[in-house]
């Protein structure tokens, strides 16, 4: 398996620029996502990556190969970067059967009859569609035809395995158990993929590394669980789900004995512990992140460390798994969720309250 | 909603509550009365343009003597016909379809590949330039090159001898070539028409992870790209292969004076160039040509059966342009040399052939202007105007006002005998226009007394009825189909009767296709030689025919002249097409 390095990749439509100035390592077998609005270039980059599109500037490598040099005018077609594809359409060739499609990369390269037989037969099975080589293409439903998309891809064998939102047309339970059935299997095969979403639950199950984007350039890299808990800009913490993002300015800054600091903040009308990954100095203004399911709604008066505000409950909505709480507060309504079994008394006097490791704070 | 999901609205009335509108709008809208007088009305008019020819075509066929001498009933048509020299005829008429067809295909192909699917730059005039072709009449075009290639004083072997010394002509028009070579002028802006929206349709991603599992440009193309084609090419293979059978301007003006023949000059010989008019093989011949066209359908029908790959998926579609570097203006050479070849050659002789007193003299002294005085001055030409126009006119406004009906009918509705009118109104595509005219020659000639048709230019006009109804039918199916039911169901469900459902929601959805329709409809009437040449008759003579008869009598500086208007009008047309029609053409 071959790594994917992206030194300063660019690429401009006329004036306007898709992807900006863009680096990226994914090391070889490691899983990354490229995850962003509509219109943030994912699709653009990844397309570079594969050979479909130019890159106006900068460098794109596979492995120790240099397949993309804009500076030097030097391109290899992606017929030659030995690349495993999965579009977002599928792209399921329609006058073939299910056999033809997969077989395709494999007959192109020539090879016996005998060994076209055995690796297709094998791919299918991966996708667990043996049963279905014979069939006409356009005859398959969109999970089956995934499935069939993903074996053409991986049937040669190749370096690298480039999936645009493949996800994107199955229905939600499909969508998670395909995605965790894709995610066994790249385990297993251990094949470095860069993978294309916008949607950041899918993101976060399947990957090694998550890159955000917007706008064309890359806002952060990280770890799922980095990138949900620790974001480094209002941006990316705004981008996932619906946190509370307060105002506040920094009182006093001091390192958490760990790998980030402690901060010691105050808005209006409440003041309380938080974190960050960088030392702020004291009176910076700061943006705290505190994410709807880590707050705590307790009787009013009561409070321990971390974070805490005295409001009154305004509104609630039954969801099922959790109820969505509004607190209103000096400050500004909070979104709780608290779970569904708790009863809540609209306009009761309440504390909202948060450990401190559960709010991140980033500058503003 | 979805219980009547594809039930038509017109069921819904009948067994639901009237939704608003009185007594008449209901009787016209559910009422079966109203509805079967409508139905017979339309099986009328549709049988007298349809099936009333078709039948005295056959009456002709058994019977021994002109239309409306006594005479008796035998086989002698049908036993003259089977001769030899027609079976060469035969061979004739499908090897030259063939010869055209097959090179028009490839072109066609790698032009729609240039236009829908490359960098090249200007596509979008270039567009509307490779089109421009199909929408000349091909008498105009063919007189042109007629005298563009003409192997004493055709403009080529002029220029050709004066370069090369050599006392040879360097291209001989009335050839076996020459007739390809004009087909082709029509058949590849044809076929690209055809061909171009399928290549733009295509999901690039098809071709793209070809080329990501390992293919070459060249491999994909083949093995991906035209085999998805295939139900599109197939279709336009056909299609172009039976109108080179029905073909009439081409293989009159290159092959008759070459003694090639096929079989549409072979019926128009039959009747105009003998001394006396052999109708009854005239009549006979014109059978079995359709018997070689119903087969052709047939064939059609049984290679497309099932063959059509939808390849548009709309998510994640981007459009996908080949960008070629320097070869982009390689491309734009070989759409401009197409131009040039079948617009700026042609248009350019009739210009010089219309300024010189004799064509083939072009020097300083013989410039003259006295045939654009002539032509002016000619009460004759203008009658021919003025029939063209209003043909053109009536027939494309009532064509598609039928065909409209028609449509509607048979897509929207599930009145019984939709499928009677609907084949009846299909059956003309089957009938070259020089049968169709012999066929009308007949139907008129034996209709009682008190109907004086023949000879007027409502019998012109009932034929080019019948010619275009097929076209103007499937133009608004096409249309219909695309409206979808909601739209009239949510119409009907807010009050608006069946009346006002038709105007403000149907005709204000479908007209423009109606119009596109119009125009192909107004073309087509321009362009009509072959059923116009048997049926007109003093007074009600057509441009075409002016053409045709000046042409004749080796008049060709006047017929540049007119040629020159003609080209004028169809730019004229043309433009407003595009100016004021968004829909295409290529979509319907
Ligand atoms: N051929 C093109 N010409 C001009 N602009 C383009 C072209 N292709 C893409 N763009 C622009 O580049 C930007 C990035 O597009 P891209 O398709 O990469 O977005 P994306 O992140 O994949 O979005 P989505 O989630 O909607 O698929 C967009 O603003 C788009 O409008
Ligand atoms: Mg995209």
């Amino acid at each position: 398996m071959a790594s994917v390095t992206l030194e300063n990749v660019t690429r401009m439509y006329g004036a306007v620029t898709a992807v900006d100035q863009v680096n990226l390592r994914v090391k070889s077998g490691e899983f990354v996502t490229l995850l962003g609005p509509s219109g943030c270039g994912k699709t653009t980059t990844l397309r570079m990556v594969a050979g479909l599109e130019k890159n106006t500037g900068g460098r794109i490598s596979i492995g120790d190969n240099v397949v993309s040099d804009a500076d030097k005018g030097y391109f290899v077609p992606s017929e030659r970067r030995r690349l495993g594809m999965v579009f977002q359409s599928y792209a399921i060739w329609p006058h073939m059967t299910v056999f033809d499609n997969v077989a395709y990369p494999l007959r192109i390269r020539r090879r016996t009859d005998k060994e076209i037989q055995d690796r297709v037969m094998n791919a299918l099975r991966l996708v667990e569609m043996e049963q279905y080589a014979e069939r006409p293409s356009p005859a398959l439903s969109g999970g089956q035809q995934q499935r069939v998309a993903i074996a053409r891809a991986l049937v040669f064998e190749p370096e690298v395995l480039l999936l645009d939102e493949p996800l994107s047309n199955l229905d939600a339970r499909l969508r998670t158990q395909m995605g965790d059935e894709f995610r066994q299997l790249q385990q297993r095969l251990k094949i470095t993929t860069l993978y294309v979403t916008h949607d950041q639950s899918e993101a976060m199950a399947l990957s090694d590394r998550v890159v955000v984007m917007h706008g064309g350039k890359i806002l952060q890299v990280g770890a799922p669980e980095d990138i949900y808990r620790r974001p480094e800009s209002r941006q990316v913490a705004a981008f996932f789900g619906t946190p509370n993002l307060l105002q506040a300015k920094v009182r006093n800054c001091r390192p958490n004995g760990g790998q980030y600091y402690k901060l010691d903040v105050e808005g209006r009308g409440w003041s309380g512990e938080c974190h960050a990954a960088i030392e702020i100095p004291a009176g910076a203004d700061v943006t705290v992140m505190v994410r709807p399911e880590n707050l705590q709604i307790g009787e009013a008066g009561a409070a321990n460390g971390g974070l805490s505000w005295a409001g009154e409950i305004s509104q609630a909505i039954f969801r099922g798994p959790h109820r969505s709480v509004m607190v209103k507060t000096a400050d500004q309504t909070l979104h709780i969720e608290t779970p569904s079994l708790a009863d809540v008394g609209i306009g009761r006097a309440v504390t909202v309250a948060a450990p401190s490791d559960a709010a991140w704070a980033v500058r503003s | 909603m979805t219980i009547i999901h594809n039930r038509s609205l017109d069921d819904i009335a009948e067994t639901g509550p009237t939704l608003g509108g009185n007594a008449v709008t209901r009787a016209f809208s559910g009422g079966s009365i109203g509805r079967l007088i409508g139905m017979l009305a339309l099986i009328a008019i549709l049988g007298f343009l349809t099936i009333y020819p078709l039948a005295m075509l056959l009456y002709g066929s058994l019977h021994s003597t002109p239309p409306g001498l006594a005479g008796e009933f035998n086989l002698n048509g049908y036993r003259a016909i089977m001769t030899t020299q027609n079976f060469l005829v035969l061979i004739n008429t499908v090897g030259i379809s063939l010869a055209k067809t097959v090179p028009s295909l490839t072109i066609a192909v790698f032009l729609a590949w240039i236009i829908a699917r490359t960098d090249t730059p200007f596509r979008g005039t270039l567009e509307v330039l490779i089109t421009l072709p199909f929408f000349i009449p091909p008498i105009l075009t063919a007189m042109a090159w007629g005298m563009l290639g003409n192997p004493q004083v055709g403009v080529i072997n002029l220029v050709w001898r004066s370069i090369s010394g050599s006392p040879d002509p360097l291209v001989n028009v009335y050839s076996y070539g020459g007739v390809v070579w004009h087909m082709c002028q029509y058949s590849i802006p044809f076929l690209f028409l055809f061909t171009v929206d399928a290549f733009r349709a295509m999901d690039p991603s098809l071709e793209e992870s070809s080329r990501m599992c390992g293919a070459s440009r060249w491999t994909t193309f083949r093995k991906i790209t035209l085999l998805l084609m295939l139900p599109v090419l197939t279709s336009s293979f056909m299609l172009s292969f039976i109108r080179g059978i029905e073909s009439f301007e081409s293989p009159l003006f290159f092959g008759l004076p070459a003694g090639i023949k096929v079989i549409t000059t072979d019926i128009y010989e039959s009747i105009n160039h003998r001394a006396t008019p052999d109708y009854q093989y005239a009549t006979s011949l014109s059978f079995a040509i359709m018997g070689l066209m119903f087969l052709l359908v047939i064939w059609q029908w049984a290679l497309l059966r099932g063959k059509s790959f939808q390849t548009v998926t709309g998510k994640g579609f981007r459009p996908n342009v080949m960008e070629l570097g320097p070869w982009r203006w390689v491309t734009f050479g070989f759409c401009v040399l197409f131009f040039i070849i079948t617009v700026v050659l042609p248009v350019g002789q009739l210009l010089l052939g219309s300024f010189f007193r004799f064509f083939g003299f072009y020097t300083y002294e013989m410039l003259t202007l006295e045939h654009y005085r002539a032509v002016f001055s000619n009460s004759e030409f203008w009658r021919a105007v003025r029939n063209t126009m209003m043909l053109g006119l009536l027939g494309a406004t009532a064509t598609m006002a039928l065909g409209a009906v028609v449509a509607y009918v048979s897509v929207r509705t599930r009145w019984r005998g939709r499928s009677l009118i609907d084949g009846m109104a299909w059956l003309p595509w089957m009938m070259p226009g020089m049968v169709l005219g012999v066929g009308f020659l007949w139907a008129f000639a034996m209709l009682p007394g008190p109907i004086p048709i023949y000879g007027t230019v409502w019998a012109l006009l009932l034929a080019y009825l019948a010619l275009g109804t097929p076209v103007a039918v499937r133009v608004m199916t096409g249309a219909y189909h695309q409206l979808s039911y909601d739209l009239e169901e949510c119409s009907r469900v807010h009050g608006a009767s069946w009346f006002q459902t038709m105007w403000r929601i149907m005709v204000a959805l479908a007209w423009p296709a109606f119009a596109v329709g119009w125009v192909l409809t107004f073309f087509g009437i321009m362009r009509e030689l072959s059923a116009s040449i048997l049926l007109y008759s003093v007074g009600s003579e057509t441009l075409a025919v002016v053409l045709l008869k000046l042409w004749a009598n080796g008049n060709a500086e006047q017929v540049s002249v007119i040629g020159l208007m003609m080209m004028l009008l169809v730019i004229l047309f043309r433009w407003v097409q595009l100016r004021f029609i968004k829909a295409r053409i290529s979509k319907l």
